[in-house]
């Protein structure tokens, strides 16, 4: 094709979990120029481990997976990459474009509308992109209330259902959730997360402590002003006078 | 509405087919001794301007329907109506002659036309009569095509709902998904490709089929389930495997055609694809006793993410049992660990073939 300017090949990654939608993207890929496909997932999780393993320029994202949603992939990625979303269902366009997914390809498309989304692709690496853990978190509230937490710790990634969530606790930059015995560490902001859980089982005890209420097998005077939640594995957390408040007030309503 | 001032192009003949009448009043005015002139000047507006007033027949005609009410008491409504139409006339009437009394052409006028009254009042009775009877039969007239217009309508709808259940009952992500596996094998494997095109066309035909009759035998029902998870088949690979236990007295049981099609197809959707290693799908069908008795169950993940369309397909199936066997039918879902199972009951009556 002529002189095109030599740039190096696109580092891509397909994620589908069905097989004949990752070979048809193979194949399609295959004949277009200056793409080199890196890694193809079979689900969620495989994709978090390719994003984070492997230096990707772009993935190919199917949104309803097993295990994990495309949404969920890109939760739990810190690195920036370029997403195309590849699904049949054209409802997930305006979240799409929320977090600022290049393109969005309605299965089954044509081999002239993929060479368009590799194109705006190209155009778009071009250009400085905004961080897209800042997208994700405008495009929360659009989401309903949280039923799973989702943690990545170094090449794993957990899913924490919320009703086995005991305790969150804010610490220097980042979440320290306890569920089942563990704890685990999550990039968010004591707020955000408040916004997104059941206010019915979850109460924000202290500045920085939610409680799962379920947890909770009594609450002891402390000090004047301050009292204690003993939670149901022995562990105390610290509540405040605004916190005692609030869990009042649920007790009461119930 | 009105059954003559309503329609454009009634007043008109009804107007006209007055003026004859004008002619006979006319004789009878010339009989009681008036000039020819005379007679004419007041025949003819006389006649029109009743023809104006029985207009209003149209009220106690409404309001006295023979079909609402007593005979009697429509008798009653419309003699006592008539009575007031025709004195109403004659008081007009009478109007009329004094002011042409005024004219020396008609000089007593008068005293000719006050021999007449107690005709014109018969003659008003009659001729209101006529003209109820006239609102009676265009009004039923009018009901009749009224009803044939509601009864298309209601067809229409009936139509309507039944495209519309049917669009329910096929998700139409499953044809883009299908379509986009096909476009994949194109590349890689034409001979599968064609063989998932026959795979689909089947399933859709067969589904187009079956959706227009009232029932057909649950046999048949899984066999175009089964089509329809060979499609997926195509799409999950291994992940999707399907496991069948029907007794053949319950095969030929009869069931709505595609009730089953809204839960198999979540048990792809929302079971068997939230799995990262997929799983088995299981329909078992048993007749016990006059019950029919049907089982789908597969598994699932309890962790997953809620994905959008759970419980519309399966409300789709409450619907359509309670339609066809009212509250003899049961459907129950269960959440059992990583099983989810619907149970479907309803009584057993062999399928008539068509």
């Amino acid at each position: 094709m002529g002189e095109a300017t030599r740039q190096p090949p696109l580092r891509v990654a397909i994620v589908d979990d069905e097989e004949p939608a990752r070979s048809l993207l193979r194949e399609l890929l295959a004949h277009a120029d200056g793409v080199e496909i890196v890694a193809e997932c079979a689900n969620g999780f495989e994709a978090v481990r390719a994003v984070n393993d492997l230096a990707l320029d772009l993935l190919f994202l199917d949104v309803q997976m097993p295990g994990l949603s495309g949404f969920d992939v890109l939760e739990l990625v810190d690195r920036d990459v370029a997403v195309i979303f590849v699904t049949a269902y054209d409802t997930h366009a305006v979240h799409a474009f929320e977090v600022y997914a290049v393109d969005y390809l309605l299965k089954p498309f044509s081999a002239e509308r993929l060479a368009e989304a590799l194109a705006r692709t190209r155009r778009r690496l071009g250009r400085p992109q905004p961080a897209l853990t800042d997208a994700l978190a405008t495009a929360q509230p659009v989401q309903a209330r949280l039923t799973r937490l989702l943690v990545r710790e170094g090449p794993s990634v957990f899913v924490i259902p919320i009703a086995k969530l005991d305790v969150v606790e804010a610490r220097d930059d980042y979440l320290c959730l306890r569920a089942e015995g563990r704890e685990y560490r999550k990039q968010e902001t004591l707020a955000k997360l408040e916004a997104r859980l059941d206010p019915a089982r979850f109460v924000r005890v202290h500045r920085s402590f939610i409680v799962n209420v379920a947890r909770i097998l009594r609450v002891e005077r402390y000090a004047k002003d301050s009292h204690l939640a003993v939670l149901a594995d022995g562990r105390k957390v610290p509540v405040s006078r605004a916190g005692f408040a609030r869990l009042r007030t649920l007790m009461r309503g119930s | 509405m009105h059954p003559i001032l309503s329609f454009r192009g009634r007043l008109g003949p009804y107007l006209a087919a007055w003026v004859p009448l004008g002619g006979l009043l006319a004789g009878l005015l010339r009989i009681a001794g008036a000039s020819w002139a005379e007679a004419a000047a007041i025949a003819f507006p006389m006649a029109v301007l009743y023809g104006f007033i029985c207009l209003a027949a149209w009220y106690p005609c409404k309001s006295a329907s023979p079909q609402r009410i007593p005979f009697l008491r429509v008798i009653t409504t419309q003699a006592v109506a008539a009575a007031l139409s025709a004195i109403l006339w004659l008081f007009l009437v009478d109007t009329w002659v004094v002011l042409l009394d005024q004219f020396p052409v008609f000089a007593s006028a008068t005293s000719r036309f006050s021999r007449l009254v107690p005709v014109i009042l018969a003659v008003g009775v009659v001729l209101y009569a006529l003209v109820a009877a006239l609102h009676y039969l265009l009004m039923a007239f009018e009901e009749a095509r009224q009803a044939e217009r509601t009864a298309l309508e209601l067809e229409l709808l009936a139509r309507e709902a039944e495209l519309r259940s049917l669009r329910a009952q096929i998700d139409p992500h499953f044809l883009f998904n299908a379509l986009n596996s096909i476009s994949s094998l194109v590349g890689s494997d034409p001979g599968a490709a064609r063989a998932m095109c026959l795979k689909l066309a089947e399933f859709l035909r067969d589904s187009l089929r079956v959706g227009s009759s009232p029932s057909i035998p649950l046999a048949e029902e899984l066999a175009l389930a089964e089509k329809y998870l060979a499609v997926e088949k195509a799409r999950f690979g291994g992940r999707l495997q399907v496991e069948h236990d029907m007794s053949a007295e319950a095969g030929s049981c009869a069931v709505p055609p595609l009730v089953l099609q809204p839960l198999v197809e979540n048990a792809v959707r929302h079971g068997v694809a939230s799995l990262v290693d997929g799983g088995v799908i299981r329909i078992a069908a048993r007749r016990t006793g006059d019950q029919l008795r049907v089982t789908v169950e597969n598994p699932f993940d309890p962790e997953g993410p809620v994905r959008q369309g759970e419980g519309v397909g399966l409300a789709n199936v409450r619907g359509r049992l309670a339609v066809a066997f009212g509250e003899d039918a049961s459907v129950a879902a269960r959440r059992e660990g990583g099983t989810f199972r619907v149970e479907l009951a309803w009584p057993a009556r062999p399928a008539v073939m068509a």
